[in-house]
Parts: C-alpha cells; sequence; structure tokens
C-alpha cells in the first residue's frame, strides 16, 4: 500500500484561524471530507503539504434562510443538503444531484464546497447550483468577496481561487414560482461518476418559457451554463417539439472529449437527451405538462 | 514449447472399485431415509466471524516488525533486460536487500502449465509490470525510495498487443518457441457430410475480453522463519500444497521445510489460484535470504495491473441444423490470448474445445484451437474458466439457429439438449446425471415463457426475453489423475477436529463438507470444527478450483467419516448391549433404535475409543473414475461429471441513453444434490452480479499493454441498484453416482448461462445482436444509432 507521506494536518478551530493559517503557511490545501483529496494523493505523491482541516469550523457548515437567499456553508455534507426542507423545496435540483452523488458514505463526509473547488467537469451539484444562479463566497485574511459560481471554474481541477483564499460559502437565491431539477447517466445505476449530467431550472407562465437556465456537465473543461439555448427559448410556447429542439440545440453547444468513461460523441448525443429529461420533469415541477 | 498433453497422465490405476456408491450413503450406509443436516438450511460455522470482523484474514497476522517486500517491475511492455543495478538502492537507509534472479537459491521458475515463466526476470521481460526484483525493506517510505533508484538497462523490442499480430508470420517472438503456446484438436464424425445435411448454417465471429476479478481482499503473504531451515507462509491461495511446492522449488527446500498455512480468503474466483504461489515465493524469498518476517501485500493498483486476467478468446463459429431443428454439424476455430505467459492457458483452451457444442449433442465436430502468446497482461483462472466465454458464442449461435428456424429458441433448445445416453462434443456417453432437459421446463413454467415471446416497446424503453444454457465438465480434464483427501479426528471429548485442503473463500465449501461430516456421524454439527489448511497437518486435498471443493473434497471428507462411524458404530454396540445394524447416531448421541432410552454421548465413546487404543482417527481418500482421452481426435471420457444449469433473463433497454437493466433472472441449476441450498442461492446472486458486470459494463481498458482503468473508480462493477430480481432458484437434483450424497459442484456453473440469457434477451429486445462484451449503455446507444440510419 502507498504510504500517504510528507502530510502537517491543521486543524483550526475559528475560521479567523483558517484564514491566518492560509495566509502564512507554505503549500497549503484546505480539505474537509478529502473523498476527492485522499484518492488523488493515492494516485499523485504530494510531498510537504499543510492539510488545513476546515471540518472543526462552526460557521463554515450549515444551511440558513437569508434576505431571501439559500446559504450554505462549504463544509455542509451532501446529506445535511440531501436532509434539508429549504433545498428540497426551492433548490430541487440541487436535493436531487445530492441523492445520486456517490454513495451514502461519500455523501455522509463529502461537502459541498469541497465538490465545486476540486472543479470536476463531471461534479454533480455544479450544474444545479448555475441553474439556480449560485454565487460563492471568496475570503482571504483581508478581503472577502462575491462571485457568480460560473465564474469560479477556470478549468478541469482549476478555480480562481488564490493560494491563501477560501471559500466559505454558497448563495442560492430563493425564486418560488420556479423548478428545478437534475438528471445524470453513469456507467452503472449508482455509485460511480457521471458521463454526462444536467440541471434545468425554468420558471412557467401558462404554456410559456418565462424564463429558463440550463447546464450541462463533463462536456467541456468546465460544467456549462448554455446561455445561448437559454435566450433563443425564452417567451416560446412548450411543447414536444420546443423540448427536442432545445435537446438538440444544447448538444451543438457542448465541447465534449473522448475519455476512459466515454466518448465526445455518446456526450454529445447524451447532453441532448439528459437536458430534455431534466427541462421535461423541471416543467413538470411547475405543473406543466408537455404535449 | 509445444506441450505434449500426455505428459499430464501419471503412470498409475486408481482403485475406484468401490463397493458404495457414495450417493446412496442415506439409505445403503445410514439406514435411514430422512437427512440431519444435508439439505437443509444451516447458519455456516463462519459466519459470525466474519460478520462481526473477527474473523482473521492474511494481513491480520502481520507482526510488527514485518519487513515489507515490494515488487520492482518492468515498465517495457517486451525488452532485453542488460543490466540491473541496484547499488544506489541499497543504500537508502531501511534497505535491508533488493534481491534479484541470481539470488534465488534454487529454480527461478513459476510458471503453472509451462515453464515460460520465471518468479524474477533477468534476462527478458513481457509485460508491463514484470517482476525484476524484490525490494526488503523496513518501511513503505525507504521501499518506495528504493523503487525510484534501482536502474534497469533495456533494450527494447517491438511489442505484440493482440492476437493477429502475434500471428502474423514477421512477428517478434515473445517466448523462444513461437507465439503460439499449445495447439488442441477435436474431430468427431464427419463435418463435410453434417454441413451437407443442413438447412441453415450460421457463422459467426465472437470475442470474449478480459475479465477482472476484483475479489475484496487484496493479494497477499505473510512469510517467517522457524529456525534456520524452515519457513511458513500465511497466505491467500487457493492450493496450499501448490504454494508449499512451488515455494520450496524455489527456495531449494525440500517440501518438509515449507509450511503454508491458508488464511480465510477474501474473495479469489480463481485468481489466487494464480497469485497465491507467487506471492507466498515474494515473501519467502526475503524471509529466507534476511532471516525476518516478510510481508508482500498487494493495493489495488498493483494487483490489477500485474495479476492474471480472464483470458480473452476469439470463437469463430459455424454451425448447421436441419429442418426439423436437430443439430447436424459444428465447425469451430479458437484463439485464445495467453497475454505475456501461458499459465493455465492449455487447461482453459482445453475445456473450452471440450465444450465447444454446448450442452447439446452434436454429431458431427471438428474443433481447432491455438493459445497465443501477447505482451498484454497474462491470463489466468477465473470462475467458468472458459466455459462463460465459450458458451457466450455458442449459446448465441443456438438463438441464431432458432430464429433462423422460426422455432421457439427455448423448443430448440430442448430437441437438441444432452439426455441419459446422449453423447458430449468429445463423444463421451453420460449415462446418468443429465438434468439440463428438466432445468429448462422449471423454468419455462416458472417465467411463464410461452407468454414473454413478444417484445415489448413503451415509450422509449424496450424489454426482451432470453435463455442461456451452460453445462461444465466438474474438476480436472482427460485423463489428469483427480483425487482428494481429507481428515477427521474424535478428540477425547467428543468434539471433531475436521482438515482439508479446499479453502475457505468466501463461498463455504469446507462448510459442506462438515455437514457431510455430522450427517453420516450423527454429529451436532457444532462440535466439529473445520481446521484452516496447513500443510504440516492438513492431508493434500487437490486445488479448490473446477467446482470441485464440495464435490471431490466433500467426498472425501465423506470416506474419513465412514471410517470413524463404523468405529463409533462398533463401540456403540458394545456399550449399548445391541447388534451394530440397531445403532443409530443423532445430535453427538448412540442409542439403540429400539430402546431409545439408553442413549450414549459421544464424549464416552470418545473415551472408550482411546481406552481401548482404538485408532480415533481416520484419513479419507477419494479419486475419480478413470478418464481416458485420444490425442489424435481429442475423444474421450473428459470429466467425470457435469453440471447443467439454464437461465432466463428480463431486459430493459433504454433506446435513448442505450442503458440496459437486467430486471428479473429466473436461475436453473442441476446440482447433483443440494447439501446446502442456501450456499447454491449465494453462489447463484454472486455470480448473477459478477455475469452481468461482464456482460455489461467491466472493461479492461488497454493501451500499448498499459490498464488505464486500474481500480474501483474507473473498472466498473454492478452495484446493488444494478442487480435484478432474482426468482426462486430452481435445484434439478440428478444425483452423481460417485460422490457424497450425489453432489456436483455450483461455483463455476453458476454463472455461464447467464451470460447468454441477457444477450439473447438484449436481442430479442431490439433485434441486435453482439458478438464482443461488454454491452455498455454507449455501445448499444451507438448501434440504436445505426439501425435507425
Amino acid at each position: 500500500m502507498k504510504p500517504l507521506t510528507g502530510f502537517n494536518l491543521v486543524r483550526p478551530r475559528t475560521l479567523q484561524g483558517a484564514l491566518t493559517l492560509m495566509a502564512t503557511l507554505e503549500k497549503t490545501q484546505p480539505i474537509a471530507g478529502g473523498t476527492d483529496l485522499i484518492p488523488l494523493y493515492r494516485e499523485v505523491q504530494c510531498e510537504k503539504t499543510n492539510l488545513i482541516d476546515l471540518s472543526l469550523i462552526n460557521e463554515l457548515n450549515g444551511i440558513t434562510e437569508s434576505l431571501n437567499c439559500i446559504v450554505i456553508g462549504s463544509t455542509t455534507t451532501h446529506t445535511q443538503i440531501l436532509s434539508n426542507n429549504l433545498v428540497a423545496k426551492h433548490v430541487s435540483a440541487l436535493h436531487d444531484s445530492c441523492s445520486v452523488l456517490g454513495s451514502v458514505q461519500i455523501r455522509n463526509r463529502g461537502t459541498i464546497g469541497g465538490n465545486i473547488c476540486n472543479a470536476s467537469p463531471a461534479a454533480d451539484t455544479a450544474p444545479p447550483l448555475l441553474v439556480h444562479n449560485a454565487e460563492v463566497n471568496i475570503s482571504n485574511q483581508n478581503n472577502n468577496r462575491w462571485i457568480p459560481l460560473e465564474e469560479l471554474f477556470k478549468g478541469p481541477k482549476l478555480t480562481v481561487l488564490q493560494p491563501d483564499e477560501l471559500l466559505l460559502k454558497i448563495k442560492i437565491p430563493i425564486d418560488s414560482d420556479s423548478a428545478s431539477a437534475f438528471k445524470r447517466l453513469g456507467r452503472r445505476k449508482g455509485f460511480t461518476l457521471s458521463i454526462v449530467n444536467a440541471a434545468a431550472f425554468v420558471k412557467r407562465e401558462e404554456g410559456l418559457i418565462q424564463n429558463i437556465r440550463l447546464s450541462i456537465g463533463s462536456v467541456a473543461p468546465t460544467p456549462l451554463r448554455i446561455k445561448k439555448v437559454e435566450e433563443e427559448f425564452l417567451g416560446i410556447e412548450m411543447s414536444k417539439r420546443v423540448l427536442d429542439e432545445i435537446g438538440q440545440a444544447c448538444s451543438d453547444q457542448v465541447k465534449p472529449i473522448d475519455d476512459i468513461r466515454g466518448t465526445a460523441e455518446y456526450r454529445r448525443d447524451m447532453s441532448n437527451i439528459l437536458i430534455k429529461r431534466a427541462l421535461n420533469e423541471a416543467w413538470r415541477r411547475t405543473g406543466g405538462i408537455i404535449e | 514449447m509445444k506441450i505434449n498433453l500426455k505428459t499430464f497422465v501419471l503412470p498409475f490405476q486408481y482403485n475406484v472399485d468401490k463397493s458404495l456408491e457414495y450417493y446412496k450413503i442415506l439409505e445403503k450406509l445410514l439406514n435411514r431415509n430422512e437427512y440431519f443436516v444435508v439439505g437443509k438450511n444451516l447458519i455456516r460455522s463462519d459466519a459470525l466471524d466474519k460478520c462481526l470482523g473477527k474473523a482473521n484474514f492474511t494481513a491480520d497476522y502481520l507482526s510488527k516488525e514485518s519487513l515489507i517486500v515490494k515488487v520492482f517491475r518492468s515498465c517495457k511492455s517486451h525488452a532485453i533486460i542488460k543490466n540491473i543495478e541496484t547499488s544506489r538502492a541499497m543504500n537508502i537507509p531501511g534497505i535491508e536487500a533488493i534481491i534479484t534472479a541470481r539470488d534465488i537459491p534454487g529454480i527461478n521458475q513459476i510458471g503453472y502449465a509451462l515453464p515460460d515463466q520465471p518468479l524474477l526476470n533477468d534476462t527478458k521481460v513481457h509485460y508491463i509490470g514484470d517482476p525484476i526484483a524484490l525490494i526488503c525493506a523496513q518501511n513503505e517510505e525507504a521501499a518506495q525510495k528504493a523503487e525510484e533508484s534501482i536502474l534497469i538497462e533495456y533494450e527494447e523490442l517491438k511489442s505484440v498487443f493482440d492476437i493477429s499480430a502475434a500471428l502474423n508470420p514477421d512477428s517478434p517472438l515473445i517466448h523462444t518457441d513461437g507465439n503460439v503456446a499449445v495447439t488442441t484438436k477435436i474431430r468427431k464424425g464427419n463435418i463435410e457430410k453434417g454441413f451437407k445435411n443442413s438447412n441453415v448454417i450460421i457463422e459467426d465471429t465472437y470475442w470474449s475480453p478480459y475479465q477482472e476479478h476484483m475479489c475484496l481482499e487484496t493479494d497477499g503473504a505473510y512469510a517467517f522463519p522457524d529456525g534456520t531451515n524452515k519457513i511458513t507462509v500465511i497466505c491467500e491461495s487457493q492450493s496450499p500444497h501448490l504454494v508449499r511446492e512451488k515455494v520450496a522449488a524455489i527456495l531449494g527446500w525440500k517440501l518438509n521445510q515449507v509450511r503454508i498455512i491458508q488464511a480465510l480468503t477474501g474473495g479469489a474466483f480463481g485468481k489466487k489460484d494464480d497469485t497465491g504461489p507467487i506471492l507466498a515465493a515474494y515473501a519467502a524469498l526475503s524471509a529466507k535470504t534476511l532471516g525476518k518476517p516478510s510481508a508482500c501485500i498487494y493495493d489495488r493498483i498493483e494487483m490489477f495491473k500485474t495479476t492474471p486476467k480472464r483470458f480473452p478468446a476469439k470463437f469463430i463459429y459455424k454451425s448447421g441444423a436441419d429442418k426439423n431443428g436437430n443439430l447436424t454439424a459444428i465447425q469451430v476455430y479458437i484463439t485464445l490470448e495467453c497475454g505475456a505467459y501461458a499459465n493455465r492457458a492449455p487447461f482453459w483452451l482445453w475445456r473450452q474445445t471440450a465444450h465447444a457444442a454446448g450442452p447439446y449433442e452434436v454429431d458431427n465436430v471438428a474443433v481447432d484451437g491455438r493459445a497465443v502468446y501477447t505482451n498484454n497482461v497474462y491470463g489466468g483462472s477465473f470462475r467458468g474458466f472458459g466455459n462463460l466465454a465459450l458458451h457466450f458464442a455458442v449459446e448465441q449461435q443456438i438463438d441464431k439457429l432458432a430464429y433462423e428456424l422460426c422455432m421457439d429458441p427455448l423448443d430448440f433448445r430442448l430437441k437438441n439438449v444432452l439426455k441419459v445416453g446422449s453423447r458430449t462434443t468429445c463423444d463421451q456417453i453420460l449415462d446418468h446425471s443429465v438434468g439440463i432437459e428438466k432445468c429448462l421446463k422449471s423454468i419455462e413454467d416458472a417465467s411463464k415463457w410461452k407468454e414473454k415471446r413478444v417484445p415489448i416497446k413503451n415509450g422509449n424503453t424496450l424489454k426482451g426475453w432470453g435463455i442461456g444454457c451452460a453445462y461444465h465438465g466438474n474438476s480436472t480434464s482427460r485423463s489428469t489423475p483427480d483425487w482428494s483427501a481429507a481428515s477427521l479426528l474424535m478428540n477425547i471429548d467428543g468434539s471433531f477436529i475436521y482438515r482439508t485442503g479446499i479453502c475457505e473463500l468466501g463461498q463455504g465449501s469446507p462448510f459442506g463438507h462438515v455437514k457431510i461430516v455430522a450427517e453420516i456421524l450423527g454429529a451436532n454439527i457444532e462440535s466439529i470444527k473445520i481446521e484452516i489448511p496447513d500443510t504440516d497437518s492438513t492431508p493434500d486435498s487437490k486445488p479448490t478450483h473446477g467446482s470441485r471443493g464440495l464435490m471431490m473434497g466433500g467426498t472425501a471428507a465423506a470416506d474419513a467419516a465412514i471410517q470413524l462411524r463404523e468405529k463409533i458404530i462398533k463401540i456403540a454396540a458394545e456399550m449399548l448391549d445391541c447388534s451394530l445394524k440397531l445403532v443409530e447416531c443423532k445430535e453427538s448421541y448412540a442409542y439403540n433404535k429400539e430402546n431409545l432410552n439408553k442413549k450414549i454421548p459421544f464424549n464416552e465413546i470418545a473415551e472408550e475409543l482411546h481406552i481401548r487404543g482404538l485408532n480415533p482417527g481416520a484419513y479419507g481418500f477419494y479419486a475419480s473414475p478413470k478418464r481416458n482421452y485420444d490425442e489424435e481426435t481429442g475423444l474421450g471420457i473428459n470429466y467425470s461429471v457435469y453440471t447443467f444449469a439454464s437461465t432466463i433473463a428480463e431486459v430493459e433497454v433504454d433506446t435513448e441513453t442505450g442503458e440496459i437493466s437486467v430486471l428479473k433472472i429466473w436461475p436453473s441449476m442441476d446440482v447433483g444434490k443440494a447439501i446446502d441450498p442456501i450456499i447454491i442461492e449465494g453462489q447463484i446472486h454472486g455470480a448473477l452480479s459478477q455475469g452481468i458486470g461482464f456482460t455489461l459494463m467491466e472493461n479492461v481498458q488497454l493501451h500499448n499493454g498499459n490498464i488505464l482503468n486500474p481500480s474501483f473508480k474507473d473498472y466498473i462493477v454492478p452495484s446493488a441498484f444494478d442487480t435484478p430480481e432474482v426468482d426462486d432458484p430452481i435445484l434439478i437434483e440428478e444425483a452423481y453416482k460417485h460422490s457424497a450424497f450425489g453432489v456436483k459442484g455450483v461455483g463455476e456453473p453458476s454463472i455461464i448461462s447467464i451470460v447468454p440469457a441477457i444477450v439473447n434477451a438484449i436481442y430479442h429486445a431490439t433485434g441486435i445482436r453482439f458478438n464482443t462484451l461488454p454491452i455498455t449503455a454507449e455501445r448499444m446507444h451507438k448501434a440504436l444509432k445505426e439501425v435507425k440510419k
């Protein structure tokens, strides 16, 4: 068994303490559930890393409602999200994704902040958060800023976070007349990484698409918002044909690659199918029927 | 390195003229008409410890001061070794030794069927991961540094990564005697005539890929010196006596200088039959060289990348049938990919050759097989041993013939299946214990097959039903001698110690032995403890493979129990003052059948045995009936008995995503006699998952000899969500005359018919045939797209 060596684990109890450590120690790496980091370190030898464990910091954990927004602390686990009524009611795509992400064990340990900061193109919580216009709060010792989640991702496993910065929380606006849904496709029916995943957010006015946001994961270097298609179909009357057109238009927007989980061609085809299924489900959740 | 199959024949005859046919133990010997434990579902004696985490596996035995043995491996797929430079690595603090081929005191050879596989390579490497040196270190960090410091000077050779390249006349030679390691042949009847009498002929080519076992417990061995001239190794294997033989040869020692203790093993599926001797030899070499306890434990990635997988194989089939639906002839070409070493290939290839007609009677048969080296990871034992791939091909051929003849695939099978009096592929007449017809009829009824002959389209899903049949010769083939042994000791307190070399791998075979023993002795089942196999005290029962653990090992157990029973009855008759015939034993008491008031507990009988100076032990030995084999035609009595199985599968295909769901399975198997139905059910359920994995998702991805997905993350095995509803398994009991209570093996037969059942159901649902596996959602999606065009 390959040993995990060269680590220094620091466990601050306060956010201020964590930010100070991030600013002063060399080669820091925040860690929460460790479900992505530990397997990575087993595969790739990383030397002399200062692991800053965020899991003892109370203010980073939990889900609250404030100013018509749901705020989720970065160390909140998928299981916590799954059992939260606010999320189930207002951010159903996120609830969907947390119900199928990894396994029970992974959901018990893994955190939403970790899932985002790991910046996997296939991260299951990313498309739901993207379609809900989530913003993330980033901080170092001196500055604190909010940015749209979309701007966090720079590429596969890459974010805009500076070496001394932490992602503290995620803010999701509540929009009570809307609905959302998440669909994914893996190489088996559970406990696996997504080949493609997709989320749709929709507001319905009678049969018209009053608002629509679409996101697809694992089809580009980062999870994608498909704004071009959103704009194109705004105000259009929903129908089976329109749903098909949206699916087709989305698959024209993705830029997938071949890898061991699937080919680009399959991913492109599945973008079409999954976004349609997600949108169909979201539409159904608004009380609409697509004929 | 052409193999002469006659070399497998040992020059002695068996004495199998037993007056007792073992399947009649109950009526003839026990003189009763009911079973106490056989056929009942009992709680396995190892269950509680395993559930509580108290059972000990290899790594649980390691001492703190144990050295770490790490294998230094080739990064080249095919190269000459010009120089091995270890001095820099030797200077790293914490490194105790670096062992290379020249340090091996005995024979540097670990090949199973052919001597083509050095334990450590010093002249040439044959695949990425070929072992070159052993790093013996005090800790992991030092071992890792040493691994980075060993320098090998290679002269690279052109590599060959597929069988067609290896068969090209210009191909580089992987081993000196050519790239064909072994060939096989069967000639029966007249195939020209057979095909001339055919109204329908189906020709197709099939490819069955690698499969990794994914045993939960990774390979491991722990060796420690026992004084200066003996080594004990605690390890996982499927044959402790084979491990002893191999380790002794490598150490240059006698068999009695090596003691192998078989720890409980967390999954094997054939893998550990191959890896057991290798890891034990690594650990033992370090322990002998340094005189210190040494452990070699693989992690998942090392195990995945370097150890044997299911042999890939290509089948070219031509099958004919007449207009009445009778099979007329088959012609088959089999090309097996060995990978870097032959390992089990001669036996694997022969099993495929010998079963080539499937469980059907075909008068005219021609089969030609060859096993070919490549520079990929080598193949090895795996549940089904060639028959999984073979039936994937043959059962699709049968299905295609049926559809071509517009016959119901089940009726077509019923018309052609082997029956009592039929002749197998190898012309072996089956005179009893042929239950395939009953298997088929029983699942036809259970599944209401006749009502399911039209596939159902519902929105974007298609539902279909398919059937697969299988037969699997138990234990070893041809004229290879086959025997097993067991020993049984009655302690002075009336408890028993049972010893068998048949290993507990999770499957529960040794517990089946204990049930046989308890039944014959009339002993309380809890009073019999199974000793873990230890070559210093356990008799050689031959390997736990070929579905022989219970069929062979359990019959040796019966032999021992019968001997001990005779002594117990004799003493009891005297103590009860009645005739031998009137003595019955139950729950560890002996009593007079006509006077139930007087009972003598086994502890008193045990004491009496000792006082009278009678041997309280028994050594059981059982040999398979003699078989024969004609080298020219391949015909003969190949296997002493066959297990038969059939399965019906219901599948649903999502036409948008290509996802395939197996919704329900109806399994049936002719098991001879079910010693423990719930263990058989366990085998069927496990086999089902392994079969679904092989059919739908498991995919060893190789690129230039490199395995790209060597972990649970990317080598996808089925999860609980992928597991279908399973109908109650139907167990047919066509007893085998020469085994205890008539038992036949179930471990391998349970998986073989599942794969074709699913594949044929997919065809029924979609009209699409797949000639390679796995049928992933992506492949299905692509195939559906092409159909739409």
